[in-house]
């Protein structure tokens, strides 16, 4: 009939493309697809960071793979398609929830706006592991895993401190109102240098911003006020540390002002084999996805597992960069997707 | 047998009826295609664990259309009136940010939520003012507002992000984008107990359907997408008519907004961006011609419920975000490439 075929030939084009597409998805998809569709008790989890391009992330996703391989669970590495956007963060761990999952291993972008989902998916019977940055809700969370934040600020402190003689002038270049980790390293720099009472801090209420262009400009701003008195800066993220490398250069003040900053980048490592910064706080992304999965795996076997646990903080030197083991976290291994 | 050769003029008119019906419709099959199909899917990636097609993953997606559905819904009469406006996104940044500024400030919920839908409103009123004032074309206009809208959003959350803290957010604001755990059935099997600003989404949907078709400014609009220069010699006040729609169309995105800050409880200035892009689409996949004149309402719905059920179900396979930005950009070409085909084939 004219009126059926007219009506069904487009019609079923459009039924059968879609699902030979979604079909041909589905073996994109992770390994999933060979393993045996029923029956198998292989644990999967869901391992959520904050972004997917950034080098810190593909450091994370190392050392969950590998925590993956060690323990035989499958693991889905699913990073919001927008960097830093909540909305998205939230979407994925919804999507999760009601995706035959075991546990949640996520990195909240925001300690407040992911706390309702993390409870939903708790309602739902599947547990979170928070790693990187904290969640406002330890209650419903099975463990917390990341830097000692405060310590890594403290190590700083000290590393700062003794560059500079135990006496001297400082400025704190703080990151960001409201984001956590960064102030934990500035409150544990602070209290670091309570034990030097011959420091005195010239500013520590000025904050960077989040990209470096902001980070020079205010770096720029405080040398101009402090180019005479100051002996020692002390930075908390890797964006104001660039920022703030820049204007020590602009200034003429690079090599003679005393600099610690918190995370590598190779401008920043380039910078400390020409001596012009004393020290780099390191964290160990790829020992925070290994026991961020291995937690999870742990808790979902039944174990009792700590509620804190930390991944480890180091500082970089001029004198031990070069060893292996400071080497490994200034160039941590990366896992391509 | 070719379509002109058929000698029955009943005949005839009962297929065109029935193409309108489809063509009225496609959207809405396109998604349920596009459901069944992620479910088929999951289903063969992971067996008895699958469940893309869960009641519960089904109020899921739900929820998470709301946003941009609400939206859309302003920007659906827009496009019917040959318009656009590309300062949606940040406007409705600009409504969340203001909702939880209020409430940080102990203005108070209602304060805040009628502040909200003004604030929107406004950004409407005065992309439809300037756009029929200056006579410079919208896509123009909204692309300075834009970066204005996000300005002043900034400027209130004093550059950071505005977090109200938890006693100061009543808890049945966040509530009504998250469905209740239990019942998940309101009448089983056939209605989910869906999230109240589901509810909401679909009553609004509804009346702005019943406007286009039975009210006068509803025809206004169509008659000004469709041609504007006639519309003006029947006598229509084609600049109130569009100030009309730009306005009503903020205040859609202020409703947004409000809805965006019940997910996040919190306002972030900057989380607007890119979203005008999602709410073209969806009004775009669901039918909407962006040279005017046409639009529907139901397939917008469908449309911003396609994207999400996309991104949902690439999450859920597990798809790399690199694929699955590829795949949402080619089925929106695929979509709208289809309809245009079907619509010449109407015409002809």
């Amino acid at each position: 009939m004219t009126l059926c075929s007219l009506a069904l030939r487009p019609l079923t084009l459009r039924l059968l493309a879609p699902v030979c597409f979604a079909l041909l998805l589905a073996g994109c998809g992770d390994p999933v697809a060979d393993a045996p569709p029923s029956g198998n008790k292989k644990l999967r989890i869901a391992v959520i960071p904050k972004g997917t391009t950034h080098e810190f992330w593909k450091s994370v996703h190392h050392g969950a793979a590998r925590a993956a391989k060690e323990f035989d669970v499958e693991i889905i590495w699913k990073g919001p398609v927008n960097e830093n956007s909540r909305e998205a963060q939230i979407n994925i761990v919804q999507d999760f929830m009601n995706g035959g999952i075991d546990g949640i291993c996520l990195a909240p972008i925001s300690k407040d706006s992911l706390v309702r989902p993390v409870r939903q998916a708790k309602a739902a019977g599947i547990p979170t592991v928070i790693f990187d940055s904290g969640l406002d809700d330890p209650e419903s969370i099975a463990s917390y895993v990341a830097t000692d934040n405060e310590k890594g600020g403290r190590l700083g402190g000290q590393c700062l401190a003794e560059a500079m003689g135990k006496k001297g002038n400082v400025i704190l270049l703080r990151y960001n109102v409201g984001s956590e980790s960064t102030q934990l390293r500035e409150d544990g720099f602070l209290a670091a240098l309570k034990d030097y009472p011959e420091i005195k801090v010239l500013s520590d209420n000025q904050y960077s911003g989040t990209t470096r262009d902001t980070s020079l400009d205010v770096s720029q701003r405080l040398l101009l006020s402090f180019r005479d008195q100051v002996n020692g800066v002390f930075v908390v993220a890797e964006p104001n540390g660039v920022g703030m490398l820049g204007a020590l250069k602009g200034a003429q003040l690079d090599g003679k002002v005393k600099f610690v900053g918190f995370d590598p980048s190779p401008a920043l490592i380039d910078a400390m084999t020409q001596d012009k910064m004393q020290g780099i706080v390191l964290q160990d992304p790829d020992t925070m996805g290994y026991l961020a999965v291995k937690t999870m795996v742990r808790h979902l076997r039944g174990e009792k597992v700590e509620k804190r646990i930390s991944t480890g903080e180091y500082v970089a030197t001029p004198a031990n960069m070069n060893t292996p083991e400071i080497k490994k976290l200034l160039y941590p291994p990366q896992l391509e997707e | 047998m070719s379509e002109a050769a058929t000698p029955n003029s009943a005949h005839t008119s009962g297929r065109r009826r029935l193409q309108a019906i489809l063509t009225a419709l496609g959207p809405l099959l396109a998604l349920v295609v596009v459901l069944i199909a992620f479910g088929i899917a999951d289903k063969y990636q992971r067996g008895d664990r699958a469940a893309f097609l869960s009641v519960n993953n089904i109020r899921n997606i739900s929820e998470q259309t709301v946003v941009v559905a609400m939206a859309a819904l302003g920007m659906t009469i827009i496009i019917i009136a040959g318009g656009i406006d590309l300062a949606a996104g940040t406007a409705l940044a600009l409504a969340s940010t203001t909702l939880a500024w209020c409430l940080k400030n102990d203005y108070g919920v209602a304060v805040g939520l009628v502040a909200a839908l003004g604030v929107g409103a406004l950004t409407g009123l005065i992309n439809g003012t300037l756009t029929s004032l200056l006579g410079v074309v919208p896509f123009i206009i909204t692309l300075g507002t834009m970066t204005i809208y996000q300005g002043v959003a900034k400027l209130i959350a004093n550059e950071t992000t505005v977090q109200p803290a938890f006693a100061q957010v009543p808890e049945w604001l966040p509530n009504l984008t998250f469905s209740p755990v239990k019942p998940q059935w309101l009448i089983y099997p056939l209605l989910p107990n869906f999230s109240t600003s589901v509810w909401i989404v679909a009553a609004v949907a509804v009346l702005m359907a019943a406007m286009l078709k039975y009210t006068i400014f509803g025809r206004y609009i169509f008659a000004v997408g469709s041609n504007e220069a006639t519309a003006r010699l029947c006598g229509i006040n084609v600049r109130l008519v569009k100030i009309g729609v730009y306005t009503l169309a903020g205040l859609f995105v202020g409703a947004a907004g409000i809805l965006q800050f019940t997910r996040l409880t919190s306002g972030d200035p900057t989380g607007g961006v890119g979203l005008e892009l999602k709410i073209i689409a969806a009004v775009v996949i669901g039918g909407g011609s962006l040279s005017g004149g046409r639009g529907s309402i139901l397939g917008t719905i469908a449309g911003a419920a396609i994207m999400v059920v996309i991104a949902s179900g690439c999450n859920i396979l597990g798809i790399s975000n690199s694929i699955q930005d590829i795949v949402i950009g080619t089925i929106i070409i695929a979509a709208v490439t289809l309809d245009q085909f079907r619509q010449r084939r109407l015409a002809s």
